[in-house]
């Protein structure tokens, strides 16, 4: 039997290392909660340096309205994770959407033991979104709705805007 | 694809994550659960890279795939030199290792970096493990970026 | 002056620079990049979408400053503060090989190397 495309396995290895370090996470803490909460936030971590990264080697320009702000998302997708997520469900006030995908790159050899359900196990997703979104001045929320590994046929990420975050004021004005 | 970049930030937070207690976390326990961390990776990466470990003749010609395909998947370059006593110790030296490239070229951060090889460490020691050689892996570091790493195989 | 009271100055005056040009200004200013001369020197402000602020002052003949600045943020930031685990984002920079890089892309650049003697 022929090896594996090294090309192929070096995208497998940020799966792989994610999963170890999942593993990890349910090793410390009793409350599949507290994991959850701590992917978000090691996420939200990663979104932070993770945006300027995307900046320097997509140079994107700046996004107008959430309609620019869910292209974007998309072309990190496939650019960070190498999947082309499609971009949907609008809300009718235009303030809310979702990313589905198709299949799931971080999830991908996993399945969920069953005292593990409520484990949300792709949680680093929604905080990178939240924390890249942040540092280009868009306070949004994002959580999962459907995952593959709890059955469903897609995986989906719903992003909700929150609001327009301003520059600092210099101190002694206002 | 960035694929690569998501692997150095996923193992950034992986380090930030066992040291988050600040003052309070012993590094003997935080350099434990990365090096953890890095066995599981390795021994399942390996799998998906080489399908037979029999191929192999010998143990030294599973430390040269170490020191080339496996450190080309993950580090995007060989391993610069192997040394071996013949007795089971191997050092391979990396002059430029590539988690240690973005921080510094010199001493600076010199007190943190054994942080940034603990999860190789268990990567080359999962790597082994599941090719079928039980082993100790150490590293060290005087002059970032070069590190070396030591394989101390551990005979029957 | 301190450097942190330098800081502080040169933040407020591109603050109100910025909100200034942003009022009076009859289009869009979607570059990222501002500049203005007095006769005797140049602020050049480069800014990117993520609000980092990369500032230099030149003689008033330098060119291709805006060039220099974006290649600062794409290959020194990024690759030395960004990718460095060791140097939080909200803090000064200590990174002595952010430092050394930096040098290195200035005194690479055009605008240094015709610096008038």
């Amino acid at each position: 039997m022929r090896a594996n495309d090294p090309k192929k396995v070096s995208g497998e290895l940020f799966t792989l290392t994610y999963g170890s370090l999942v593993a990890q996470l349910l090793k410390d803490y009793e409350n599949v909660d507290d994991v959850n909460r701590q992917l978000e936030r090691m996420g939200y971590n990663i979104g932070m340096r993770l945006i300027e990264d995307f900046l320097a080697r997509a140079n994107p320009g700046r996004c107008y309205d959430l309609r620019d702000t869910a292209d974007k998302i998309q072309q990190a997708f496939k650019l960070y994770l190498g999947v082309s997520p499609s971009i949907g469900s609008w809300s009718p006030g235009g303030d809310e959407f979702s990313v589905v995908m198709e299949t799931n790159p971080m999830a991908e050899f996993v399945e969920l033991p069953e005292h593990c359900l409520g484990l949300r196990y792709s949680n680093i997703l929604t905080g990178v979104i939240r924390g890249a979104c942040e540092m280009v001045q868009l306070e949004v929320m994002a959580w999962f709705i459907a995952d593959q590994l709890k059955g469903d046929n897609m995986t989906e990420i719903r992003v909700k805007f929150v609001k327009r975050l301003e520059d600092a004021i210099p101190a002694g004005e206002d | 694809m960035a694929e690569e970049a998501v692997f150095d930030f996923i193992h950034m937070e992986a380090v930030s994550y066992v040291f988050q207690g600040g003052e309070k976390v012993s590094e003997d326990e935080a350099v434990s659960k990365l090096e953890h961390m890095g066995f599981a990776t390795g021994y399942r990466l390996v799998e998906r890279l080489t399908r037979e470990s029999g191929r192999y003749k010998d143990e030294l010609d599973i430390m040269k795939y170490i020191c080339k395909d496996l450190w080309v998947t993950v580090y995007k370059k060989q391993i610069d030199n192997l040394r071996t006593n013949h007795q089971g110790v191997y050092v391979l030296h990396d002059n430029r290792f590539r988690l240690l490239t973005h921080m510094a070229n010199g001493k600076q951060y010199l007190q943190y970096a054994p942080r940034y090889l603990a999860f190789t460490c268990g990567l080359v020691r999962g790597c082994l493990a599941n090719l079928g050689v039980t082993c100790v892996v150490t590293a060290e570091v005087t002059h970032l970026p070069a590190c070396k790493f030591q394989i101390q195989v551990q005979r029957g | 002056m301190t450097k942190d009271e330098e800081a502080k100055l040169m933040y407020g005056m591109i603050f109100s620079m910025k909100s200034f040009v942003t009022k009076v200004s009859p289009v869009d200013l979607r570059e990222g990049y501002m500049s203005y001369a007095t006769n005797k020197y140049c602020l050049n402000l480069y800014e990117t979408p993520s609000k980092l602020k990369f500032v230099l002052n030149t003689d008033t003949h330098a060119q291709g400053i805006k060039e220099l600045l974006h290649q600062l943020y794409t290959q020194v930031y990024v690759e030395y503060v960004v990718f460095n685990p060791l140097c939080p984002l909200n803090k000064p920079i200590e990174s002595e090989l952010f430092a050394t890089k930096l040098d290195e892309v200035v005194k690479q650049s055009p605008a240094y190397a015709s610096r008038p003697a």
